[in-house]
């Protein structure tokens, strides 16, 4: 196939050593989309967006979110609350986590050819565990496993907005969240800004390094999705399409209500 | 004295003088006697006036729960696996053998780094990639490798607890049966230590004598580290002191 078609690279593919890993640097007939950004940058909002359209015009999709493996999530979320995490181990943990969606969740999903859309990748790695402190090598070496995305989106938002809509929107920050853990202050709340502010500086570094594509998170909520579908677009060629994905459509043909059909059917 | 000296970055965080404890590690494949060792020389070393403490695989209070969880499944892969196990020996170094070190004691070590590169890189795990991941382990003053061959490995198997899942490495071998799989991997786990054993010098101790003998050589060793340091005198002297 031309490159165009499969531009889904396993980066450091020597290390999936597993039989159906072994299609190196052939790379996968699927699509894998990254969203970035600190908290409150509207990242997750704009990828669910992102999904819903794909899904409409018929692709199929898989999503996966940061620190959501089934296998190691309860000893990351025991070593949250017993505020047992270092940065190392905190950095550890959360490669683990990562490694068992690649397996699980995001390789298989691309040898089928499915657009992989994942909220937070390596980036977030690279970003949150320099700002506490680990060596930046020593991160790209431990994540050389991960397959290299087709797109990989930045939401650029100015730190004093991202605060602000947190606070709105949630009840409290956490410990981890507001860097706790690195004594940058006894207040919370400016812990949080201190340490989301090193971040988004280890994402102004990181933007450079991957050429992650930035978008103003600043822009209305309609303008950023347009402007991500227009870049997703030309992308999307040569990626299979699902028939009957659309679900209400075939229940109208048939004249059935779909009654007892899940709620895990593609939504209309 | 241990140097605050690492294979590769040190964790962030950790930085200071060097640690007055002294760190030995015993390495060794499944069924050579490690543990047995350890408890004797645990033993042998607070009668002599010594605080030890000892740790090994899976006893982090971070991750050791969470592993055994995940090998009771079957969706795990060998990567998520070495990462996991890779947080429990940091939240071990960190929590457990340095403070223990830096507070002056010998810390015994029921397989260290070692055994965790040789089981990833049987399994095809990229060498340089999982020795680079354990950059950040503290470099030990003595690292004992136990020597054995199949041939005198295999009865002592047989008469403790028999041919186990993972110990025939079954998650990553289509072996027939137990036995099979056994030799195999074992043969695989002890060639990748005799590699290991000469890339970091590692002091060899032959392990296919009688527990007398091996404890004897042991003993040897592990005097030679811990010679010079301050001891308090709780228990008197035993007669059969070696």
């Amino acid at each position: 196939m031309p490159p165009a078609e499969r531009d889904t690279k396993l980066n450091g593919a020597r290390l999936m050593v597993q039989d159906n890993f072994q299609r190196g640097e052939s790379g996968f007939p699927g699509r894998l989309i990254v969203v970035e950004g600190i908290d409150g940058s509207g990242k997750s909002t704009q990828i669910d967006l992102l999904q819903k359209w794909l899904q409409s015009r018929g692709y199929l999709t898989i999503f996966t979110e940061w620190n959501s493996s089934p296998i190691v999530r309860a000893t990351t979320r025991r070593g949250k609350r017993r505020h047992l995490l270092t940065p190392l181990s905190f950095s550890l943990i959360h490669s683990a986590d990562f490694a068992s969606r690649v397996h699980a969740q995001v390789l298989p999903a691309l040898q089928a050819g499915a657009i992989v859309l994942a909220d937070r990748y390596v980036y977030t790695a690279f970003a949150r565990d320099a700002a506490r402190g680990v060596s930046r090598p020593w991160l790209r070496r431990l994540y050389s496993f991960a397959a290299d995305p087709t797109l990989a989106f930045y939401f650029d938002v100015p730190l004093e907005e991202a605060i602000q809509r947190i606070v709105q929107s949630r009840a409290a920050i956490k410990y981890y969240e507001a860097g706790m853990d690195m004594n940058l202050h006894e207040d919370l709340f400016e812990s949080f800004r201190i340490f989301q502010g090193q971040i988004l500086n280890e994402y102004e570094h990181l933007v450079e390094e991957f050429h992650l594509i930035r978008i103003d998170a600043t822009e209305p909520l309609v303008d950023q999705q347009q402007r991500v579908r227009e870049i997703v677009e030309p992308h999307l060629q040569g990626v299979a399409r699902i028939p009957d994905r659309d679900m209400h459509d075939f229940l109208r043909q048939v004249g059935l209500q779909g009654r007892y059909i899940r709620e895990a059917q593609p939504a209309p | 004295m241990t140097r605050l000296a690492f294979y590769g970055d040190p964790p962030p965080n950790v930085e200071g003088a060097d640690l007055p404890g002294r760190l030995i590690v015993l390495e060794g494949t499944d069924g050579v006697g490690r543990s047995t060792h350890i408890a004797l020389l645990k033993e042998w070393l607070e009668a002599h006036g010594h605080a030890v403490i000892d740790t090994g695989l899976r006893r982090s209070d971070l991750a050791g729960r969470g592993i055994e969880r995940a090998k009771r499944g079957n969706t795990l892969d060998s990567l998520t696996l070495n990462l996991f196990y890779a947080t429990d020996f940091l939240d071990r170094l960190e929590h457990q053998i340095i403070p223990a070190l830096r507070a002056g004691m010998v810390a015994l070590v029921d397989r260290y780094i070692f055994s965790l590169i040789v089981r990833a890189a049987v399994r095809g795990v990229p060498r340089d990639w999982i020795q680079d991941v354990y950059g950040f382990a503290l470099i030990p003053d003595k690292v004992i490798y136990l020597d054995i061959d199949i041939a005198q490995l295999q009865p002592r198997v047989v008469a403790s607890h028999g041919f186990d899942y993972w110990e025939s490495g079954q998650d990553y071998l289509r072996t027939p049966g137990l036995f099979d799989g056994w030799v195999t991997y074992q043969t695989a786990l002890l060639a990748e230590f005799r590699r290991l054993a000469d890339q970091h010098g590692f002091t060899v101790v032959n392990a296919r004598g009688t527990l007398a003998e091996v404890f004897h050589d042991l003993q040897h060793e592990v005097r030679q580290v811990v010679e010079g340091m301050s001891r308090q005198s709780v228990l008197p002297p035993e007669p059969n002191d070696a």
